[in-house]
């Protein structure tokens, strides 16, 4: 199968993380753990730095988290224009309990009603779309 | 800190010649930005009376296009010697001059000149090198784009999970704009800034308003640096460079925003903690301070990790009192800074600080001795220097 995001790779960072994105155009939130170490890498990398293992397993995690920080944008900015009529949309930080309080970032969907800093969320994957340049994206939402 | 551990690069080296162009509003400029570097390096070598022939090191940093290659043949430079682009984007500012000041020490080059030139007709820098193409898909697929917009994820959790006050960030902005009113060059003169005016201005990204984000402009600067030899001979007072640190905080790099232990300040509290340490100086002893704003709120983590005030002290330090020339606490931005002379990537507040151990300041600090300027904070490298006075050394 080939994937979306494949198609439409955005270039310049680490780019170490193309099983995240696999994983989530699969439906399912994967996160690269050392072979060996077993600790957490985030943002992905291609060694561990901490045992200097190459070897990450992708694991299943459960999307759920705390929001760490956010920002509610105003403006659309260039790179981004494709979310020009959501403008304001809010962006969600959170930390994962269950992958070493790393912390993934998700454009918030539904009730923003009790957005705060510590609040608790609940992740969801939108498939690949224009507005997320066609990579499938991770989307948080508050526990009610 | 009374403990003296003095680096071999402390007083070692001095800025000798600033240079500074008009600023005008962005994509304005009515020349080219080489020509724009030209004028900065030329006005900076009058300013020192030396000839401009005679620079043999070119530093800049970030996504600078103005290289020495394309500079020398009109400024007729004899040889190049050094030439050196610092990382990563901002936070690099003040650690040219440790660049600067290795290579001099080293014997590699004499008069080393550090710029930066922005018009953004010809660079495109916000829409192509801002991020120097280095931002991560897991950014810009959830609709971040813009440093404001991640710079804002760090003020977030200043402000509501550490409680810094919305007063801090607008006394910042105020002092700014205050010192801005007799900086002849600074685009935000006419403004007298007040909390209407600065709460009424449009939302950029929460919780950011207009007026808490630098300026983006065209212009150049320039700093001429020489061995603290050279400089007793030339025409201005040396502004001797008693520490330059750059680096990261521990750990650190490319992160995103898993920056640990500790995230809504500057990222420089390690590199703060080296500056004392190189200098012999501590927070309580600096006069005045060009504090790197690209944001206000990043600018507050910038004197938190400084240790000029901890971050429940912020809503009562941060007052126009405090923060502003001839007699607050700690004077920032004597030129307007960042938020309200204009922003060439920062490189404007080298020569403020120079100004004001020079005593030239349009905001001077009576008897400035010790004067701050701090690198971009929240870079993924940052740096800050600490300037003085030859009685300092
Ligand atoms: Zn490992």
């Amino acid at each position: 199968m080939s994937y979306s995001f494949e198609q439409h790779k955005i270039v310049g960072a680490i780019e170490a993380d193309d099983d995240y994105w696999r994983g989530l155009e699969d439906g399912v939130l994967r996160l690269p753990r050392c072979a060996s170490c077993r600790g957490w890498t985030w943002p992905a990398h291609f060694r561990c730095g901490q045992c200097g293992s190459w070897d990450f397993d992708w694991v299943a995690v459960e999307p759920r988290g705390r929001i760490f920080t956010y920002t509610r944008t105003h403006y659309a900015f260039d790179r981004v224009l494709e979310r020009r009529e959501d403008v304001p949309y809010v962006t969600v930080v959170a930390e994962l309990p269950d992958a070493g309080n790393l912390r993934l970032i998700g454009v918030l969907k539904g009730d923003e009603a009790d957005l705060a800093i510590g609040a608790p969320v609940r992740g969801t994957i939108d498939p690949p779309s224009a507005k997320s340049k066609f990579y499938p994206a991770l989307r948080w939402e508050l526990e009610r | 800190m009374t403990e003296r551990n003095v680096s071999s690069m402390r007083g070692a080296t001095a800025i000798v010649g600033i240079g500074q162009t008009p600023y005008y509003k962005r994509g304005t400029a009515p020349e080219p930005e080489l020509k724009l570097a030209l004028r900065a390096i030329t006005q900076a070598a009058d300013d020192a009376g030396i000839d401009v022939r005679d620079i043999d090191g070119f530093i800049s940093y970030a996504s600078e296009r103005s290289d020495p290659a394309k500079l020398m043949p009109a400024l007729g430079t004899r040889e190049c010697r050094f030439a050196s682009l610092v990382w990563i984007h901002g936070g690099a500012l003040a650690g040219t001059l440790n660049v600067a000041a290795g290579a001099i020490l080293s014997g590699q080059a004499d008069i080393v000149a550090i710029y930066r030139s922005m018009a953004e007709g010809n660079s495109q820098r916000l829409r192509v090198a801002v991020a120097q193409n280095d931002t991560s898909s897991q950014y810009l697929v959830n609709g971040l784009d813009s440093p404001a917009q991640i710079l804002a994820l760090r003020a977030q959790r200043l402000m509501e999970h550490h409680g810094v006050p919305r007063s801090a960030l607008f006394a910042t902005v105020q002092a700014s704009y205050y010192h801005a009113r007799n900086n002849s060059r600074a685009l935000g003169r006419a403004t007298e800034m007040t909390r209407e005016i600065y709460d009424e201005a449009r939302m950029i990204s929460e919780p950011y308003r207009l007026f808490d984000c630098s300026r983006e402009n065209d212009g150049a600067a320039c700093v001429l640096v020489v061995s603290a030899e050279r400089a007793r001979d030339l025409r201005q007072t040396p502004a001797y460079v008693l520490s330059a640190p750059m680096g990261t905080m521990g750990g650190g790099g490319a992160l995103e925003e898993n920056w640990r232990p500790y995230y809504a300040t500057a990222g420089q509290k390690e590199l703060a903690d080296r500056l004392w340490r190189e200098s012999g100086y501590g927070p309580k002893d600096v006069d005045v301070a060009q504090i790197y704003m690209n944001m206000d709120a990043m600018g507050i983590g910038s004197m938190i990790d400084h240790g000029f005030f901890a971050m429940e002290e912020a809503g009562a330090f941060c007052t126009l009192d405090n923060l502003i020339a001839p007699s607050g606490r700690l004077p920032i931005n004597t030129s307007g800074g960042d938020l309200a002379e204009g922003f060439i990537h920062g490189m404007g507040l080298i020569p403020e600080a120079v100004r004001q151990i020079r005593g030239t300041s349009v905001n001077q600090v009576p008897g400035a001795r010790l004067s701050l300027v701090t690198g971009g904070p929240g870079d993924l490298m940052s740096s800050t220097a600490l300037l003085g006075s030859a009685d300092t050394l």
